[in-house]
């Protein structure tokens, strides 16, 4: 009870993530950005510089462009009956120096944000999608859902497409931030829609992965689980790959959603699936610690890579190197080969321990 | 602590699918549940508590006869106690009863109405998707007269912090009303007067961490505790009505 009302208790309340460009990796780690060598994992830059010195906690991946790293934060209140500061910031990429901080938001961000056009849209657990300038930071617009905003949002062509637990799957004018068109399901939509020539794919949580019109925002093709759908789905030449919350794996034919194979993985999955550079491997991270890589021709599970930490977030793939993020566990990102898994390098190193 | 977390949380879902998709009118429901399953503790502590009112006119006479022999009168009292059925603690009792009841329903509200997706992923896989219209519903509505549901109160929505307020109000009053007056007895000797003393620092610190903890817990909480509070203030008067007339009809 003292510690109910003394609001102890920091664990997590979201995972942290990693976004890949060029030959860096850049994290969300909970108490620091950092900037990392693809290549070996070490460290080229942090932020802030001094953790300790600092509340803020920064979860979900970082989004990259024009040089800089944009992240959100979290951040506890100053008094007893405040409220948590949620901030996105804007990082140099080479240096990691803030350029500018924005904390407008009344809610948190749990997904990343997406870069266009000189604009970056990122969704916050008070309902809004917020549009900032990336040079600047400076406000563009906030577009209204009915409920949280968990997904990261994909920008494509001067608009915006964005689910929200409203149910809604959302299109928006990049830089007037006005409706085009909004898809209404069955449930919440929580992961980041793919596209595929003028499809968008999307799943949410009443079971149901949705094709649906870029144009139009139409119903093209649906398949019903028998679980959730979060992560959002990958796409390789003609065939959509999705995983439901239960660990069901599809691979479906993009244009008409015929299932090509699926493969039971019986384990909880929160993150969307990532296919190898070549498409001949598809990875699943699976939540209690397994990365599942599977044979894309038809489900073959290939190798697995088992950690003992909680997988949430969507593998990275580049090269022959498969990049996982982990929570809760001695390493935080680890590197393993796209043929064998086998281990590249973990971050913290082994000898900083 | 949690075990009817998932069970409550799915109550919860039929609930909201079958009042119209209100999520205050679910936890009212929720609410209203529990409480019933709790009755047969809640008339036990409310008529203990009557029969110690009773006893007030035994327990004076006891305090005069051996008001200069303490160890007598306790045991005087004590015998009182016994023979007339009457619990010192009946008005702690149910506050630990429902201790692991509290922390199941923040479990399932915060699985429910999410601030947080890490407090819905492990839900997921314990939705009982046999009940009729669950499917999807997670997470439910979070506003409420301009608050968020799902979130601690805040600055922003500054009207939230009467939630907490409320629930030490009604809290209070519900203890005050339901559990055995001790003044009198307090001077029998002192052993009980410290136990008297004890119960009379319940009777306000409970309803006052109460509060404190609602601050720090989603509003939907609150409402939980609210509601709770005034139907055993009703269920109070009404047994208290109803006896009564039975002892006026007899």
């Amino acid at each position: 009870m003292l510690l109910g009302t003394s609001g102890c208790g920091s664990a997590p309340t979201s995972w942290t993530g990693i976004t890949i460009d060029g030959d860096r990796i850049y994290a969300a780690d909970f108490d620091t950005v950092q900037a990392l060598s693809a290549d070996d994992g070490s460290e080229v830059w942090a932020f802030p510089t001094n953790p300790k010195g600092s509340n803020d906690m920064f979860y979900a991946a970082p989004a990259v462009g024009e040089g800089l790293v944009v992240v959100a934060s979290k951040a506890p209140p100053g008094g007893f009956l405040g409220q948590d500061i949620y901030t996105v910031w804007g990082l140099d990429v080479e240096s990691g120096r803030d350029a500018w901080s924005f904390d407008g938001a009344a809610g948190e961000f749990v997904e990343g944000g997406a870069i266009g056009q000189g604009v970056f849209v990122i969704g916050s657990g008070d309902g809004y999608v917020y549009a900032l300038e990336l040079e600047t930071g400076r406000l563009l617009w906030t577009f209204e859902t009915g409920h949280r905003v968990w997904a990261t949002p994909l920008i494509i062509s001067g608009v915006v497409y964005v689910g929200s637990a409203d149910r809604h799957l959302y299109a928006i004018d990049l830089f007037e931030g006005t409706q085009r068109w909004a898809f209404e399901g069955d449930g919440a939509f929580a992961g980041r829609p793919a596209l595929w020539q003028e499809t968008l794919f999307v799943g949410a949580f009443d079971d149901t992965l949705y094709a649906i019109d870029v144009e139009t925002g139409s119903e093209v093709w649906r398949l019903e689980s028998d679980n959730w759908f979060w992560g959002g789905p990958a796409v390789y030449s003609d065939t959509l790959y999705a995983v439901d919350v239960g660990g069901r794996v599809y691979a479906l034919d993009a244009e008409t959603g015929a299932e090509i194979w699926r493969r039971e993985l019986e384990v909880p999955v929160r993150a969307g699936p990532a296919v190898s550079e070549d498409g001949s491997r598809l990875f699943v991270a699976s939540q209690p610690g397994t990365l599942h890589a599977l044979d894309t021709a038809d489900g073959y599970e290939m190798w697995t890579d088992d950690n003992e930490a909680q997988l949430y977030m969507s593998p990275i793939v580049s090269g022959s190197i498969v990049y996982q993020a982990m929570l809760y566990g001695q390493y935080r990102i680890k590197a393993v080969q796209v043929d064998n898994g086998r281990e590249v390098w973990v971050y913290p190193p082994p000898e900083a321990e | 602590m949690a075990f009817l977390a998932y069970p409550f949380a799915n109550i919860l879902l039929l609930l909201y699918n079958l009042l119209g998709q209100s999520t205050v009118g679910a936890i009212a429901a929720l609410t209203l549940v529990i409480n019933l399953l709790m009755l047969p503790l809640t008339l036990k502590q409310q008529r203990s508590a009557r029969r110690m009112q009773e006893i007030q006119p035994e327990l004076e006479k006891i305090k005069k006869k051996y008001a200069k022999d303490k160890e007598k009168q306790a045991q005087a009292t004590m015998k009182l106690y016994q023979d007339k059925n009457v619990s010192l603690t009946a008005g702690c009792l149910p506050l630990l009863i429902q201790l692991p009841i509290w922390f199941s329903l923040i479990v399932a509200i915060k699985a429910c109405i999410p601030s947080t997706p890490l407090d819905v992923f492990q839900f997921s896989q314990h939705i009982y998707r046999f009940l009729p219209g669950v499917v999807g519903l997670v997470p439910l509505q979070n506003t409420f007269l301009g608050m968020d549901l799902g979130m601690k109160p805040s600055p922003a929505q500054w009207w939230s912090y009467t939630l907490p307020v409320l629930v030490f109000a009604t809290s209070w009053l519900q203890q005050k009303l339901l559990t055995p007056p001790t003044s009198d007895s307090a001077n029998a000797s002192g052993q009980e007067s410290m136990a008297a003393q004890q119960m009379k620092t319940m009777q306000t610190m409970m309803p006052l961490l109460m509060m404190f903890f609602t601050l720090q817990y989603p509003v939907g909480l609150s409402i939980y505790f609210v509601l709770s509070s005034v139907i055993r203030i009703a269920q109070y008067y009404i047994v208290q009505l109803r006896d009564i007339r039975a002892e006026g009809s007899a």
